[in-house]
């Protein structure tokens, strides 16, 4: 065999190749990475022997039994469904439905909601390049903390990202004007838009919400005038016509409606609205998502009080 | 005859007598029902169920293989002193570090033509369900084989000095504290102790980092997968198993038959 000398270079070429290759090989553990900023279960992948995937699978069929179960009680189940999937992220971060399957789920209370958009943005930390997940987060933030800065900052990144739907843009122009910029913050929002982009479909769409922001801003004007109107006649308008006549009016004449259809009070929400549009320009809250939002709200007030205490 | 034929030679009737271990198709066998299985199990999804699939594809082929590397691998030895058929071969002019590593290269064909094999129900089972395959597959699978490289090469190891049940225990040991290295040594990372850090980075560089073998996440998910991916793996692999097999060989040609 081999003379010893023979044997030595090969012992010592061995070492340089072990060592060498190793110093290249990653220093934390893929699913470990410091971009993915929600970790819960930080070293719980120790228990997997290496099958991480195939955990992290077994982990998702569950949940999705649990949700499937004809008499499956979703909010009953929610905890549970929120430890299951934040397993399958933290097994598996590479998944991609499962980050949204916990933004639908996960709903019934605040800190759910605060769970589900940690999972988010462990989701947004490994796809970066997918709209849907900075799409579902902004809509967490606004529909149920209440926090549309949050929203309009997370829809923002999404409207960029490739294959983006076109009504994100006008959608965060919206969510702008709910914002502390207001309607202004939107406009400039959508003619920075509008330039930018080249794509005529979009532009189109830019251009509608260009024209919603300026029915808005003339309807708030008319809101100013029937305040003036109640203050003088000590009741409200009949109608939106009310505001020019009589021997003083509040106004020589209407501010013309974008869309030559008029002005109307609604006759749901007592608000002058553009016949073309018949609603104001706001984002669209159902009742009960601005319940939801209001018991959301107690919970964290509760939650901050009792860690005052 | 020179070394090189002689290792070869032992090599060919390694594979020959390889091929007829009973435990050995059984476990193909196993191997590839759960593959097939893999269409059950991601039936049960909604979604990414080509996914799920492959993983329970590549995990069969990952546990089969090794399952096979430390079975068939720690009695191969054994088997021959068992025998004494041992000393008929070191009778001949034939070096102790030669018959091990005919032993070794014999071994490793079996078991990459075994991974051939369940990687080739992988493929019909993929195409079958419309799974994609690109050529990360091939390159999770050429990295499964380099894992096993290793395994085997510490089956020996350990097989050279011991019985084949202590042989089992530790190299099946060995296996599962390698997937876990990479975690142990982050754990130790963020040690305050100085000592818990140096010495986590040195458990790290001592034991195999088997992890680095695993690309089946990447190839499952058509993640991006660099050159270097491979490659330093590969020789990494070639590496470790190299000095194992040098411990091996020491403790081989000292050992008493007797």
């Amino acid at each position: 065999m081999a003379p010893l000398a023979v044997r030595g270079l090969i012992a010592v070429a061995a070492v340089a190749t072990t060592v060498a290759a190793q110093a290249s090989l990653p220093v934390v553990p893929a699913a470990e990475r410091p971009e993915a900023r929600a970790s819960t279960l930080r070293f719980g992948r120790l228990a997997t022997l290496g099958f991480d995937a195939l955990v992290a699978d077994y982990r998702w069929l569950q949940a999705v039994q649990v949700v499937g179960h004809e008499r499956a009680d979703l909010v009953a189940a929610a905890p549970a469904l929120a430890t299951l999937v934040e397993a399958v992220v933290e097994l598996d971060p590479w998944v991609d439905h499962p980050y949204r399957f916990a933004s639908v789920l996960l709903t019934h209370s605040r800190d759910q909601v605060v769970r589900a958009n940690r999972v988010l943005e462990r989701g947004i930390a490994y796809h970066p390049d997918d709209w849907r997940n900075r799409f579902y987060l902004s809509f967490n933030h606004f529909f149920y903390l209440n926090q549309a800065e949050d929203a309009a900052r997370e829809l923002e990144r999404a409207v960029e990202l490739p294959g983006s739907p076109r009504y994100l843009g006008r959608l965060l122009a919206r969510l702008r004007s709910e914002g502390s910029g207001g309607l202004e913050a939107a406009r400039t929002y959508l003619e920075e838009l509008l330039r930018q982009n080249e794509d005529p479909w979009k532009q189109a769409e830019y251009e509608k919400a260009l024209d919603e922001i300026e029915t808005e801003q003339r309807a708030r004007f008319l809101d100013q005038a029937r305040e003036v109107f109640v203050k003088r006649n000590g009741r409200d308008i009949q109608s939106v016509e009310e505001l020019t006549a009589g021997p003083s009016p509040v106004l020589r004449e209407l501010p013309p409606d974008i869309h030559g259809w008029g002005w109307v009070i609604d006759e749901k929400t007592q608000q002058i609205v553009s016949a073309y549009y018949g609603r104001r320009y706001r984002v669209n809250l159902h009742p009960i998502d601005l319940e939801r939002r209001e018991q959301f709200s107690k919970q964290a007030t509760g939650s901050e009080e009792g860690e005052s205490r | 005859m020179s070394g090189i034929e002689r290792i070869l030679a032992i090599a060919g009737n390694t594979v020959r007598e390889a091929i007829r271990h009973r435990v050995l198709y059984t476990l193909v066998f196993f191997a590839l029902a759960l593959i097939g299985t893999g269409v059950l199990l991601a039936s049960l999804s909604y979604v990414e169920r080509e996914r799920i699939l492959q993983d329970v594809g590549f995990a069969a082929i990952r546990v089969f293989a090794v399952a096979i590397a430390i079975f068939v691998g720690i009695h191969l030895v054994h088997r021959e002193v068992d025998r004494r058929t041992i000393f008929t071969i070191l009778s001949k002019p034939i070096a102790r570090s030669e018959f091990l590593l005919g032993k070794y290269f014999g071994l490793l064909v079996t078991l990459w033509l075994q991974i051939a094999v369940m990687g080739a129900g992988f493929v019909v089972i993929s195409m079958l369900a419309g799974a994609p395959l690109e050529v990360a597959h091939a390159a999770a699978l050429g990295l499964v084989a380099a894992e096993v490289a290793v395994v085997v090469s510490v089956a020996l190891l350990f097989s050279a000095f011991t019985t084949p049940m202590l042989a089992s225990l530790f190299t099946a040991g060995l296996w599962l504290i390698g997937h876990l290295s990479r975690d142990l040594r982050a754990l130790g990372a963020q040690s305050e102790s100085d000592v818990v850090r140096r010495a986590t980075e040195a458990v790290y560089r001592v034991l195999p980092d088997l992890s680095a073998f695993d690309l089946t996440v990447h190839a499952a998910r058509g993640l991006e997968i660099a050159a270097s991916d491979v490659v330093m793996p590969l020789a990494y692999a070639f590496g470790y198993a190299t000095l194992v097999l040098f411990a091996a060989t020491w403790i081989f040609e000292r050992r008493d038959f007797r």
